[in-house]
C-alpha cells in the first residue's frame, strides 16, 4: 500500500522526559470517550449468579486503554536504576498495519489529517486490526459499556458510546477535530491552516506537566513539525516503516534504545523487563 | 379418517418442508439472538450548548482550580484553566474524574441518623439541624471539630462556631501544611505561612517533598517544572529529587539522591553542615547551638550512616546548592516538623528566605469571621496525641470534610468511641460516615460555593473562589452553609448568614495580604532537631502517595483503575516494592504473598522486585485498603496508613518511626 499524503498530518511529540506517569490524561481521555468505568457487576443482568463476572481493572487484556502510559526502566540495579513513562496513543501510522487486513473497511487512513478512522457500526469484531498493530493501540469490547446506576448522566457528546464486540481505539479526538473546524469557519478561519492550539485532543489539554504537544507535522509553524526533527526524537518501532504519526523524545540514550527495538532477541533483558505486565 | 402409514408420511414430509418454506422460526430464531444480545439500556448523548464553566474541585488534597464542561447545563469532563495560575491549563487525575463523581452511586443521598450497627434512617435537613443543636446545646463547650479542609474558608465558619460554643478544639488533619506551620510558625517563632517559588528557581531540591506527584499545590508544582524544561531545549533549572525510592517526581528530576526513609532530618541537617563549613551563618540566637549539634550529631559520616548518602555525594549537592544562582529547598517527610524545620534552615543558610526562586512567607490572609482562630492555631492542636492521651472527650464532634477512620486509622477509629456523639459532614459513604452518629452529606465541589485560600506551597497570595455548577442532584447542601443556618438556629451570631457572604468577604481580605511578610527573626526549633538521629535498625517503610490511587480522604475514583498498573494492583491484592538485594535477604522474590507488619498491625501485599528503592526499604502505596466506599476502591489492597508509626516529637506527631517487618505467608 501507498502512502496517502495530507496537507496536514496531526502528529504528537510525547517528551518522554517530562511524563511523570501521572495518569491525568488516561483518566481524561475515558470521560471525553466515553469509556465507562469497569465495573464487575451488571445491574441489567438478573442472572448475575449463573453468569461470569466482568473483568477486574487489573486484567490489562481486557482494559480499554485508548491512550496507556506505560512504565520503562533502565534495567540497571540500585543506584544506577532509572524509570520513564511513556504514553501511548494511537500512532495514526502513515502507513497503517490495521487498515489494509480490515475485512470490512470499518477502519481507514482517508481523511485529511491523516488521523485512522474507526467506524463502529461497520466493525466486525474479527479483530485482524489487533493482531496486527504492533503497538496494542486497538482494543476490543468484551462487554457491554456499563456506568455504575445514574452516572451515564454525565456521558460526553463527543462520542458514540460503543457496543460490546467491535474494535476502538485513540483517534485523537476526532470530534474536538470537527468542532476546531466549525468554529474556524465561524470566525473566518480557513479550517485546512488552524492555529497552533486550535484543536488539541483531550489528553493534551489534561497534561499538567506539558509533556505531550501536539499540531500539523507538515506546518513549519507548528512546534510539533520542529521538535520531530530533534536529535532526541524517535518514533516506536521505527524499523518496522509504519511512519508514525506519534514522535517521542527523551535524552536518555536508553530510553530512545528501547523505543526503536523490535525483534525478540535483539534487545537487552531490560527491555523484557520492562515490559512484564504492561502488554 | 384413520392415519394410515402413507398419510402419516406425507403428513411428516409436508410438515418438515412447510418448517422450512416459513420465515416463521427463522425469524423467531433471529428475533431470540437480537433480544437476548440487547443492552438493559440504551445510552444516549445529550445535545445543547456546550459551555467551560470555570469552578474549584477540592476532591484532590491541594484543589484543582478548573473549568467543568457542560452541555445543556449538565457537566460531563473537566480540563484545566488555562487563565488560572494554579491550573494553567492542566489537572490533576484525580479531579480530572470529577464530573462522574457527581452521580456515583457512593454518594450520601441525604441525611441520615445512626439507629443501630450499620444501620441508619433518613432525616430531613429541618430535623437534622434541631438534632444536632440539641445535641451541641446539651454538650456546652465540650465540643471538637476534625477538619480536612486545608484550604477553604469553611474552616473560619466552624471554628467560629466552635468558638461561640466554648470551645477551641480545632483539629486539622495531618498534612505537609501542618508540619510546615509547626516547624514554622510554632517551633521557629516565624511569621506567615510557608511558600516555595519553585517557577523562579533554578536549583530545585524536593526532599521527601512528593511534589510532582502528590505533595502542595501539585499541578502548579508541574507547571513550574514543564516551564523549566521546554521540550526539545535545553533545561533552564535543575530538578532533584532526595527520598527512599524512585517515584513519579524523580522519574522525571534531572537527578535522584536516595535517602533512608529515617534520615530525611539528618539529611538537610548534613547539607547545612556543608553549608556551614562553607561558611555559611543565620543570624540567630540559635546559631552557635545548632552549630554546636551539627558537629556533634550530624557531621557527613555520621549522616552517612544516618541516610545512605555518602560523604562526597552530600558535599557534592551542597555545591550545587552554593552555585545555583536561586536554589530552594522544598522538604517534608511524614509530615515531620523536624523535617519542615530543617529544610528551612537549609534555605535561611543559603540565604533564600523572601527572595526571588526562593522560600516566601505570605503573609496571613486575616479571617473574616471574628472568633475564627487563625490559620497557624488551627494547626496547631494535635489529634494522635489528644486520642492517645485522652485529652479528646467531646460530647459532640462534628467532622468536615476529612475520613479520619481512613486516613488516620489508629485514631481515626477511636475518635467515634471517645466522642459521644459524632457527626460526619461526607459528600461520599466513606469509612467516617460509616461510623458515624449523624451522617450529612456535603455538596460535590461543582454544587457547592467553596475556596482555595492559599493551597499550601504556593508563592504568592492565591485566593480562588467558585460558585455551583449544577444544582445538587441530591438532598445534599455545603457544610458551611450548615453550620451557619447551624448557629442561626442557636441563636449565635457568627457575623454572616451566608456562605457566599464569606467569601466574598474573603476575597477582600486576600486582596489585602499581598507580599511576603517583611521582618523574619527566627529561632531554629534545635530541640525537635537534636533527636533526629534515631534509626530503627530494621527494615524500614516508605509510605508514598498517589492520586490515582487516592489521597487519604478520596478513595480511587471510577476511571482510575484502569490507569493503576498490575504491578501496583492485581484483583484484591495490592504489591509492595523492594528491592532484589532486600528480596534475597528476606528469602522474597517477585510474587511472593508477603505480610507487612507493624505496630501490631498486619497488611497483605506481593512483591514487586524494583531496584528503584534503596536496599533495606519497603515501599509500600498509601491509598488502598477501603472497607467503604464502591468496587473501584474496596476491598482492594490494605491500608497503609495503619502502618505508619505516629511518633510525638517536641514539634507534635509526626509519621517518622518506619520500622516494619516483612513476611512470606
Amino acid at each position: 500500500m501507498q502512502v496517502k499524503e495530507f496537507k496536514i498530518k496531526w502528529g504528537m511529540v510525547i517528551d518522554i522526559d517530562k511524563c511523570s506517569g501521572c495518569g491525568a490524561c488516561m483518566v481524561s481521555c475515558q470521560v471525553e470517550n466515553n469509556i465507562a468505568p469497569m465495573t464487575q457487576e451488571d445491574p441489567h443482568n438478573h442472572l448475575q449468579m449463573m453468569t461470569t463476572k466482568r473483568d477486574d481493572p487489573s486484567n490489562k487484556l481486557r482494559t480499554l486503554t485508548w491512550l496507556n502510559v506505560y512504565e520503562l526502566n533502565n534495567g540497571k540495579a540500585f543506584p544506577e536504576h532509572d524509570v520513564a513513562y511513556l504514553p501511548r496513543p494511537c500512532m495514526q501510522c502513515g502507513h497503517p498495519a490495521c487498515v489494509p487486513v480490515c475485512p470490512v473497511v470499518a477502519t481507514d487512513k482517508n481523511e485529511e489529517g491523516g488521523i485512522v478512522s474507526q467506524i463502529y457500526p461497520r466493525c466486525i469484531g474479527c479483530r485482524y486490526c489487533m493482531a496486527a498493530c504492533p503497538y496494542h493501540a486497538r482494543y476490543f469490547n468484551w462487554w457491554d459499556p456499563l456506568w455504575p446506576d445514574g452516572m451515564d448522566k454525565t456521558l460526553s457528546p463527543n462520542a458514540s458510546v460503543r457496543p460490546r464486540g467491535v474494535v476502538e481505539k485513540c483517534n485523537f479526538c476526532h470530534t474536538r477535530y470537527m468542532k476546531a473546524k466549525d468554529r474556524a469557519r465561524e470566525e473566518g478561519i480557513d479550517p485546512m491552516e488552524l492555529p497552533e492550539g486550535y484543536y488539541v485532543p483531550a489528553c493534551v489539554e489534561a497534561c499538567p506537566t506539558g509533556a505531550i504537544v501536539f499540531g500539523d507535522l507538515n506546518n513549519p509553524e507548528h512546534k510539533v513539525a520542529q521538535l520531530a526533527k530533534s536529535p532526541h526524537s524517535f518514533r516506536l518501532l521505527e524499523k518496522l516503516g509504519l511512519d508514525p504519526q506519534v514522535y517521542y523524545m527523551s535524552k536518555r540514550e536508553w530510553v530512545r534504545e528501547q523505543g526503536d527495538n523490535h525483534a525478540a532477541g535483539d534487545h537487552n533483558s531490560a527491555v523484557k523487563q520492562a515490559s512484564q505486565g504492561h502488554e | 379418517m384413520g392415519l394410515n402409514r402413507r398419510a402419516f408420511i406425507q403428513f411428516s414430509v409436508g410438515g418438515t418442508l412447510g418448517l422450512l418454506v416459513t420465515p416463521v422460526i427463522w425469524k423467531t430464531l433471529d428475533d431470540v439472538s437480537i433480544w437476548t444480545q440487547n443492552w438493559g439500556w440504551i445510552p444516549t448523548l445529550k445535545k445543547g450548548v456546550e459551555e467551560r464553566v470555570p469552578a474549584v474541585s477540592k476532591l484532590c488534597p491541594s484543589g484543582c482550580a478548573l473549568r467543568v464542561e457542560t452541555v445543556g447545563g449538565e457537566p460531563y469532563s473537566t480540563t484545566g484553566d488555562e487563565d488560572n495560575p494554579l491550573s494553567k491549563g492542566g489537572l490533576c487525575p484525580i479531579c480530572a474524574d470529577a464530573v462522574p463523581l457527581l452521580y456515583s452511586p457512593t454518594r450520601v443521598q441525604g441525611p441520615m441518623v445512626r439507629t443501630g450497627e450499620g444501620q441508619y434512617q433518613p432525616v430531613s435537613w429541618d430535623e437534622a439541624k434541631k438534632l444536632l443543636a440539641e445535641k451541641l446545646g446539651a454538650a456546652g463547650s465540650s465540643v471538637a471539630v476534625i477538619s480536612g479542609d486545608d484550604t477553604g474558608s469553611g474552616n473560619e465558619v466552624f471554628s467560629a462556631l466552635l468558638a461561640e460554643l466554648g470551645s477551641d478544639d480545632y483539629y486539622m488533619m495531618p498534612s505537609p501544611q501542618m508540619a510546615a506551620t509547626r516547624a514554622w510558625n510554632g517551633l521557629m517563632g516565624g511569621e506567615g505561612q510557608i511558600g516555595y517559588d519553585i517557577a523562579g528557581s533554578d536549583f530545585v531540591l524536593f526532599a521527601g517533598a512528593d511534589a510532582l506527584s502528590s505533595w502542595g499545590p501539585t499541578v502548579s508544582n508541574m507547571n513550574a517544572f514543564a516551564e523549566s524544561h521546554p521540550a526539545g531545549e535545553k533545561a533552564k533549572s535543575t530538578y532533584v529529587y532526595a527520598g527512599p525510592a524512585r517515584n513519579h517526581t524523580s522519574s522525571v528530576c534531572d537527578s535522584w539522591v536516595p535517602v533512608h526513609p529515617e534520615g530525611m532530618s539528618a539529611f538537610l541537617l548534613g547539607l547545612a553542615y556543608n553549608l556551614i563549613t562553607e561558611g555559611r551563618y543565620l543570624e540567630s540566637g540559635d546559631f552557635a547551638a545548632l552549630r554546636s549539634l551539627l558537629a556533634s550529631k550530624y557531621s557527613p559520616a555520621q549522616v552517612e550512616k544516618l541516610t545512605g548518602v555518602s560523604k562526597k555525594s552530600l558535599a557534592e549537592l551542597a555545591g550545587k546548592l552554593l552555585r545555583a544562582s536561586a536554589p530552594v529547598v522544598v522538604a517534608d517527610y511524614g509530615c515531620s516538623p523536624a523535617v519542615a524545620a530543617a529544610g528551612i534552615i537549609v534555605n535561611l543558610l543559603l540565604g533564600r528566605m523572601n527572595t526571588w526562586g526562593g522560600m516566601v512567607a505570605l503573609p496571613e490572609v486575616e479571617p473574616v469571621l471574628g472568633s475564627a482562630l487563625d490559620r497557624p492555631t488551627r494547626f496547631a492542636k494535635d489529634l494522635p496525641a489528644d486520642v492517645a492521651s485522652g485529652a479528646f472527650a467531646p460530647k459532640v464532634c462534628l467532622i468536615y470534610d476529612a475520613n479520619p477512620v481512613y486516613g488516620l486509622p489508629q485514631y481515626g477509629e477511636k475518635i467515634a468511641e471517645k466522642a459521644e456523639f459524632t457527626v460526619a459532614f461526607s459528600t461520599f459513604k466513606d469509612e467516617t460516615a460509616a461510623v458515624a452518629d449523624l451522617v450529612l452529606p456535603a455538596a460535590h465541589p461543582f454544587e457547592r460555593y467553596d475556596d482555595l485560600v492559599n493551597p499550601f506551597g504556593v508563592a504568592n497570595t492565591t485566593y480562588v473562589a467558585s460558585s455551583p455548577v449544577v444544582k445538587p442532584s441530591l438532598d445534599v447542601m455545603g457544610a458551611p452553609q450548615f453550620a451557619l443556618d447551624l448557629a442561626a438556629e442557636m441563636g449565635l451570631d457568627l457575623g454572616f448568614e451566608n456562605f457566599e457572604e464569606v467569601l466574598e468577604a474573603k476575597a477582600e481580605a486576600a486582596e489585602a495580604a499581598v507580599g511576603t511578610v517583611g521582618s523574619y527573626s527566627v529561632g531554629l526549633g534545635l530541640p525537635a532537631l537534636s533527636d533526629a538521629d534515631k534509626t530503627s535498625g530494621q527494615l524500614a517503610l516508605y509510605a508514598y502517595s498517589q492520586l490515582h490511587i487516592g489521597s487519604a480522604s478520596m478513595a480511587t475514583t471510577p476511571h482510575n483503575p484502569t490507569t493503576i498498573r498490575d504491578t501496583e494492583l492485581q484483583g484484591k491484592q495490592m504489591f509492595v516494592r523492594i528491592n532484589s538485594e532486600t528480596a534475597k535477604a528476606n528469602g522474597l522474590k517477585a510474587g511472593s504473598k508477603v505480610r507487612l507488619s507493624a505496630n501490631g498491625v498486619e497488611c497483605q501485599a506481593l512483591v514487586h522486585v524494583d531496584e528503584g528503592v534503596m536496599p533495606g526499604v519497603v515501599a509500600a502505596p498509601l491509598g488502598f485498603g477501603h472497607t467503604a466506599w464502591d468496587e473501584f476502591s474496596m476491598g482492594k489492597g490494605g491500608n497503609v496508613y495503619k502502618l505508619l508509626t505516629v511518633s510525638a516529637g517536641s514539634g507534635g506527631s509526626a509519621w517518622t518511626g518506619s520500622a516494619v517487618t516483612i513476611a512470606k505467608m
